[in-house]
């Protein structure tokens, strides 16, 4: 089991990614958000044996209410986390295009 | 209660160091200083005299008023205490439903976004707080001109909060707002 917590955390990575609104995943903000197996990290998502955590930066404008918003990334992260329960942290809203200068300089 | 339990440990630290320091240069007989003359030099018998009347006082039922406030002061001040103590921590996030929680960088960029972007507000400091139920504390302290219609400008700040918060989906739990009159040379919104 512990041996596919980063198989598990890219999976649900994915499957959060292709929701629609979703810019990118979060790195934490109080502490890191991550998953970690052996020398291995995952940064963006938590995988635990009972939980997934998955943090997320949305697109702004927003394409829908976070909490819908949230809905339909349990809804795609659900069959990749192997039963566990699942969180949606919002971390950010940020716009698109600002982000993107961000990544270019 | 974090800031107090970290401030009696600067506080209890401090004096392990001095204690310590005191009792490193009189133990050695640094500088001619012998570890007899300590109690003299802190003051330690006038101290212990005095703590020592005060406990004869509680156990023969003599206290002196100033006694009794005492006592009852440190008991107010352990049940304050204990109580904040045991009381649960905030959370860090804020919980919309189920499952789900937006953290509060992300509901004060909201909040601070609305709240420049209502009329007559030169500038504003937002204050998110996560409540133990869904939903978010926001404290809102906004500059304004002098001589605006304050209610009005409360009540417009109150609902594109709340207009905004809601498009989001983000649950209000309370908002305060304050508003400091300000000159418009100093504050971020710049007038010409």
């Amino acid at each position: 089991m512990a041996e596919g917590l980063i198989t598990t955390a890219r999976a649900v990575s994915e499957a959060a990614l292709s929701t629609e609104g979703v810019h990118a995943l979060g790195g934490g903000t109080f502490a890191e958000a991550a998953t970690y197996e052996g020398s291995e990290k995952f940064v963006g998502v938590s995988v635990t044996e009972t939980e997934v955590e998955v943090h997320i930066v949305a697109k702004y404008p927003l394409a829908k209410p976070i909490p819908e918003l949230a809905k339909d990334i349990e809804k795609n992260v659900s069959p990749e986390s192997g039963g566990r329960r699942i969180s949606v942290v919002i971390e950010d809203i940020e716009v698109a295009e600002e982000v993107a200068d961000d990544v270019d300089l | 209660m974090w800031i107090f339990n970290r401030l009696i440990m600067v506080i209890v630290f401090a004096a392990l160091f001095v204690g310590g320091l005191f009792a490193a240069i009189y133990g050695l007989n640094i500088l001619g200083y012998q570890i007899a003359d300590l109690q003299q030099t802190l003051g330690l018998p006038a101290a212990y005299e005095g703590f020592q009347n005060f406990i004869t006082g509680v156990e023969n039922g003599s206290l002196t008023p100033t006694g009794i406030a005492i006592l009852i002061g440190v008991a107010l001040l352990g049940l304050i205490l204990l109580i904040l103590e045991l009381k649960p921590r905030r959370p860090r996030r804020v919980r919309m439903e189920k499952g789900t929680y937006i953290t509060r960088a992300a509901v004060n960029d909201e909040v601070a976004g609305a709240t420049e972007g209502t009329n007559n507000v030169l500038g504003s400091s937002v204050k998110v707080k996560a409540k133990r139920r869904p939903g978010a504390a926001v404290d809102v302290n906004a500059d304004v001109r002098r001589g605006e219609d304050q209610k009005v400008i409360k009540n417009d700040l109150r609902a594109a909060v709340q207009e905004r918060l809601a498009e989001s989906g983000i649950p209000l739990g309370k908002i305060k707002v304050k508003l400091n009159e300000s000159d418009p040379r100093q504050t971020k919104t710049r007038v010409q």
